[in-house]
């Protein structure tokens, strides 16, 4: 019989990744142009999608992905599908596996990231571009992955800390 | 090993991405990007985007507000020490400000008989729609803002949209609380322009820069650095003499602008129910008994003949293309 504490109960995680990803949706289309200097902004998205997609599996299946970047696509103005198909292919390219799942030190994480960071940015160029039918701005892609390369730790850190601390946590396992 | 085992539930041995939905979602993915192109979208996708825009709107209203305090918090400190200086400064330019309001009245009155008597019929007593932006997006496809009123406000698809300083864009997609503003400075935007100088003709291309291209300007055109660059009007959507900014010489021998609109970040804006001017044909058409009026001031649009031959890449929004 397992104890209450060993175990979070799934609808607190449910409800931090809605939240969670909700938020990075809401606040990659904020007006942050208003305040002087500060034009860049990591792909808050796709680092909510690929924290949970490895801490809660079970929570982002392909068409929880899809709608995901598909929203991303509405909320942005870009054509509809561009960042669908990209959060869906680098997702499923650079998901964790196997039994292990994801682990719980840094550097494999952010190896995985950087991959799957590149990849989406990569797609979404061509299948914008394509859309557009003209080359896109490949400037403010850079920036952002950029941006959000630099970003990532943080949050990375903060979730596995979060999830080391307590195994019956927000995130815990 | 065991320990790392140990913490997973079971079954969650990786995003579990079915073959089949995986490959179907990869098929509908590619179908939206291709028949969601700017150029050549259709109304039911235009429509199902407005329906989006609206139900996020308010969300994003209220995500703004806080950005709004953040953005005046700076300039509160940073002016307190100025307050009276700058008191003093308005006061001056209140008075002086008053010798130009009364002309502008005399004046007023003056065009108001000339155009009674020559029978002219000017579009720019028109009330301007005001709105906030609620969210400014900025990326490598579009470069676009959403503002916080639609068509129930009176706004239509290309509306001239304006801030403080000049031009700031046009609409092209509208739903009933929110609209999208395609900025000068977005790939997809072409505007008709002259030098206020000299009358010499222009399209400013946007190309995600934060200085559009002029472009065909002709082999001896009469445009000069610092110029005044204001819209033409020549494609009958825009409405002419807007502000738009100062021309720039690169050091290609080409073009570009200064835009006015650029002097602030895009907050408060005006929309300008403008209504483009009709060619004869189109008159005549909606003239005809049972015709449909047309609701919106670009759809179904076309481009003047005459206009058409001097500005070849004249101002369409991508709503405006996917009709033609």
């Amino acid at each position: 019989m397992r104890k209450p504490t060993e175990r979070s109960t799934p609808y607190w995680s449910a409800i931090g990744c809605v939240v969670s990803v909700f938020v990075a949706l809401v606040v990659q289309a904020a007006p942050t142009q208003l305040i002087d200097g500060v034009n860049i902004m990591p792909t808050w998205p796709l680092i909510a999608v690929f924290l949970w997609s490895g801490l809660r599996p079970h929570f982002m299946p392909p068409f929880i992905v899809f709608a995901i970047g598909l929203c991303q696509d509405l909320l942005t103005g870009a054509p509809m599908g561009v960042w669908a198909l990209s959060y869906l292919v680098s997702i499923a390219a650079f998901r964790f596996r196997g039994e292990d799942g994801m682990p719980r030190d840094l550097p494999p994480i952010l190896a995985r990231f950087a991959g799957t960071l590149v990849l989406a940015h990569a797609i979404a160029y061509v299948a914008g571009s394509m859309a557009l039918w003209q080359l896109a701005d490949v400037r403010p892609l850079i920036i952002e992955a950029t941006a959000t390369i630099l970003m990532f730790p943080l949050i990375a850190y903060l979730s596995l800390r979060r999830r080391r601390g307590s195994r019956s946590g927000f995130i815990g396992s | 090993m065991a320990s790392r085992r140990s913490g997973r539930h079971e079954g969650e041995g990786g995003v579990r991405f079915s073959r089949t939905l995986f490959i179907a979602l990869l098929v509908l993915s590619g179908a939206l990007i291709a028949f969601d192109r700017p150029t050549t979208r259709s109304s039911a996708f235009a429509g199902f985007r407005a329906g989006f825009t609206d139900i996020a709107a308010p969300v994003l209203e209220l995500a703004a507000e806080p950005v709004r305090a953040l953005k005046n918090i700076g300039p509160y400190f940073h002016r307190q020490g100025e307050l009276a200086e700058e008191n003093a400064r308005l006061r001056q330019q209140l008075v002086e400000a008053r010798y130009w309001e009364d002309l502008a009245y005399r004046q007023r009155d003056r065009i108001e008989i000339y155009e009674a008597a020559l029978d002219v019929d000017t579009p720019a007593a028109l009330d301007r729609i005001g709105a906030w932006t609620v969210a400014d997006p900025e990326g490598p496809f579009v470069r676009a803002r959403l503002i916080g009123r639609g068509g129930d406000a009176g706004i239509a698809d290309g509306y001239p949209v304006i801030n403080l300083y000049g031009l700031v864009g046009r609409v092209y997609e509208t739903g009933r609380r929110s609209a999208r503003i395609l900025l000068l400075t977005d790939l997809n935007s072409r505007i008709p322009v002259m030098a206020d100088r000299s009358n010499a003709r222009a399209v400013l291309i946007g190309d995600n820069t934060n200085f559009p291209r002029l472009e065909y300007v002709g082999r001896d055109a009469d445009i000069q650095e610092g110029d005044r660059i204001v819209s033409s009007g020549d494609d009958g959507v825009l409405p002419r003499g807007v502000p738009v900014g100062q021309a720039v010489a690169t050091r290609d021998g080409g073009w570009r602008v200064r835009l006015y609109s650029d002097q602030a970040p895009v907050d408060f804006v005006w929309v300008w129910p403008y209504h483009r001017v009709l060619p004869p044909a189109d008159e005549e058409s909606l003239e005809a008994p049972g015709a449909v009026p047309e609701t919106s001031a670009v759809e179904g649009s076309e481009v003047p003949a005459d206009a058409a031959a001097e500005v070849p890449a004249t101002a369409e929004t991508p709503q405006a293309g996917a009709d033609q």
